[in-house]
């Protein structure tokens, strides 16, 4: 792989060559916040924008997005400028009015300065619990997991990640991974009585012949034998007691 | 409406490629004017595509319906031109003699009423497109009658 050299707050570090920012940043331990970026999803980032860095190349500064920014030769990360600050906080700030009831989006908020917002959402008119809208469950459900259960639906500020027409999806396998991998907490996802709700769907659990332990949803494991061929009785026991 | 072969036909005009969607999606559209829920589904099933990412194109594109809409669509331009030049008395006067709210369809299935915010054509104002006929400069009253005109023909 092509190694390139790039410089991040002064310093200079080995990269490989079309990286992200953020990754690179990350490895050599500097912060910068993100949310809607997973380095395991290919198609993730460039949507929520709290992870603006300062791009210097060739003489230019640009405010970049460092989740989908790849590093190249000749590259200066600025990640910590009172501009870089400025606009985080603006962004945190304009997240924060508009699902006021995520902690994860407080927390950082929290950590930049902003503990309130100087804009509210209008009494009633949005339901958008804590959903940030930034496609990382719909793009799990699609490049990782590949059911294509969940897609983005709507657009504009009612843009949110739904199954069709809202109803039970019957290709959904309650793996969970969406959930998971949601920055915000946005999507409910109950258990009870072996029994997981999520979608609007009640999926049986597989329980553990050892522990008794229901770990995994018997639709996931059906998906699982008949994608990978993979033996059913491996699935008797939880990764634990396997 | 569970049979399929209405909407094969129009499937089969197209080549088997993700590209047709939106125009088969556009079809279905004019043929019963709203993208039915069966239809989505055929269209998953034949071009193997997730019915998520066709509904998701659904709710995406003004021009496309996911419930029904009238045989008619009345368009009221209440961009900043035509509200001043009475796009507000247009709509109201629609809405009380069609007994339907606007973006609703009327229960005999004949109009729906939408509200568009300026076509680009404020020399008309106040304009209402009817089935894609320009009507400028026009009151209240003479919309009405093109209107019942529309719903003769
Ligand atoms: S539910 Fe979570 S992951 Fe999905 S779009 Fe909303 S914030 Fe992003
Ligand atoms: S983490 Fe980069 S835009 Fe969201
Ligand atoms: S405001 Fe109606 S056409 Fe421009």
């Amino acid at each position: 792989m092509e190694k390139i050299s790039v410089k991040i707050d002064g310093r200079t570090f080995e990269a490989a060559k079309d990286q992200c920012i953020l990754e690179v940043a990350h490895e050599n331990g500097i912060y910068i916040p993100s949310l809607c970026y997973n380095s395991e999803v290919a198609s993730s980032g460039g949507s929520c924008r709290v992870c603006l860095v300062e791009a210097h190349q060739g003489g230019r500064m640009r405010l970049v997005t460092s989740c989908n920014y790849p590093v190249r030769k000749g590259l200066e990360v600025k990640t910590d400028t009172p501009l870089v600050h400025r606009i985080r906080r603006g962004v945190l700030e304009l997240l924060m009015a508009r699902v006021p009831d995520s902690e994860a989006i407080r927390e950082m908020a929290a950590a930049e300065g902003p503990t309130d917002v100087r804009f509210r959402l209008d009494e009633g008119e949005y339901d958008r619990y804590k959903c940030i809208a930034c496609a990382l469950c719909t793009n799990v459900c699609a490049d990782v997991v590949g059911v294509f259960a969940i897609g983005m639906v709507n657009r504009g500020a009612d843009k949110k990640p739904d199954t069709p027409y809202g109803k039970p999806s019957d290709v959904c396998i309650g793996c969970g991974a969406c959930a998971y991998a949601c920055p915000t907490g946005a999507i409910t996802m109950k258990e009870k009585d072996g029994v997981r709700r999520i979608w609007g769907r009640d999926f049986d659990m597989v329980t553990c012949s050892v522990c008794g332990t229901p770990y995994i949803p018997q639709a996931q494991v059906d998906w699982i034998v008949r994608t990978t061929g993979k033996d059913r009785s491996f699935f008797d026991k939880c990764p634990d007691h396997r | 409406m569970t049979d399929v072969t209405q909407f094969d036909s129009i499937i089969d005009r197209y080549e088997r490629s993700e590209e047709s969607l939106l125009a088969i999606l556009q079809d279905f559209q004019r043929e019963f004017h709203y993208v039915p829920e069966e239809g989505i589904r055929r269209l998953s099933e034949v071009m193997e595509v997730p019915e998520s990412k066709i509904y998701a194109m659904g709710t995406f594109y003004k021009a496309l319906s996911l419930t029904p809409r009238g045989r008619h669509t009345i368009k009221v331009c209440t961009g900043t031109a035509c509200h001043l030049k009475g796009a507000p008395q247009i709509l109201e006067t629609l809405e009380r003699e069609l007994e339907v709210k606007r973006n609703g369809t009327t229960t005999d299935g004949e109009f729906t009423l939408e509200c568009v915010n300026c076509v680009g054509a404020c020399a008309m104002a106040p304009l209402t497109v009817i089935d894609e006929e320009y009507h400028g400069q026009t009151r209240s009253s003479k919309i009405m009658d093109i209107v019942k005109k529309r719903a003769e023909s």
